[in-house]
């Protein structure tokens, strides 16, 4: 894929993905009604699974690449599994650090070692040893293998959030859109909650391909430098 | 009425009966969710928390954006440099 193509699919998204975020912003302040036993800190739930939806998406493209990677050894699927493992940090750190917001409300504590919010730290931990690994190794290439292997390790973390509320005992509660027997939420919220979902994944698919890009220059002007 | 009330305080049922009267606003009261209906909280500190989680959740997305324009200046200066050697 070529310069000017990667730059009009970043363009396109980014512009798609402001408009939903202000359509969210919309929803979320002036539109979707107040949550009855929770109050107005419910509101926080339209941005804090949204950017768990993108952490896990990210995780899963982290995986998907690294194991393309170990297998055809192509640098470019390092370059995409990396920047897709920042993405992941940023969303994961947004996920950690708004679930204790509406926590200490919702539930009178910041943080509870329960199953949910334990593997989700563990997460945040697995993909900072994923940067760790690659950074540490004395053969860049060695690292790149190592990283590779972190990111594939790391990735079976995800199922193990996802069912914890079910297989534990766990605050969390039960899940309301991926439910069994469908979604639980109101019409309202649950519209909200798509509009939230497609404006991250749209963010992220824009910063995604601008850091991609820069990736690869930096890494196509370390090789012609030396 | 005095024989009665007599009755009342001297019989089980009927002293239950009376502990009910006086007792039962303040049960209905716990029960309805307290003076104010439930979800229709004002101001405090739930307010600060909503705004605080959505001003982290874009100031870490702007710095993210930050990282790549940092990283993309230092990618321009070396290019830059490697052509004037």
């Amino acid at each position: 894929m070529n310069q000017s193509r990667m730059k009009k699919i970043s363009m396109s998204f980014g512009i798609l993905g402001v408009v939903a975020v202000l359509i969210l912003h919309y929803m979320v302040f002036f539109w979707v009604p107040t949550e009855s036993s929770m109050g107005i800190v419910q509101r926080i739930f339209y941005i804090h699974v949204p950017s768990w939806w993108v952490a896990f998406i990210s995780f899963g493209v982290v995986a998907l690449c690294s194991g393309m990677y170990l297998w055809l050894g192509d640098d470019r699927l390092d370059a995409a599994a990396v920047t897709a493992a920042e993405g992941g940090m940023i969303f994961t750190t947004i996920g950690l650090l708004t679930g204790p917001l509406w926590g200490k409300i919702a539930w009178g504590a910041w943080w509870t070692w329960e199953p949910r919010l334990t593997l989700a730290l563990l997460l945040w931990f697995i993909y900072l040893g994923y940067f760790l690994v690659r950074r540490s190794a004395l053969n860049p290439e060695k690292g790149k293998r190592l990283a590779a292997v972190v990111g594939i390790i790391g990735v079976l973390d995800i199922p193990l959030i996802h069912v914890s509320v079910s297989w534990l005992r766990s605050l969390h509660p039960e899940a309301v859109v991926l439910n069994p027997d469908g979604p639980t939420l109101d019409g309202s919220m649950l519209a909200t909650l798509l509009v939230g979902l497609l404006a991250y994944s749209l963010i992220f698919v824009c910063l995604f391909t601008v850091r991609y890009a820069t990736e690869l220059i930096d890494r196509g002007t370390q090789i012609q430098d030396v | 009425m005095i024989g009665f009330m007599r009755y009342l305080l001297t019989n089980r049922i009927g002293l239950a009966s009376i502990v009910m009267v006086f007792c039962y606003p303040a049960v209905a009261l716990a029960q309805s969710g307290g003076a104010l209906p439930l979800g229709s909280q004002t101001l405090g500190r739930a307010y600060w928390h909503v705004f605080v989680a959505y001003a982290i959740a874009w100031l870490l997305v702007a710095f993210w954006i930050a990282a790549m324009s940092r990283r993309l200046f230092r990618i321009e200066n070396r290019i830059s440099k490697s052509v004037d050697d």
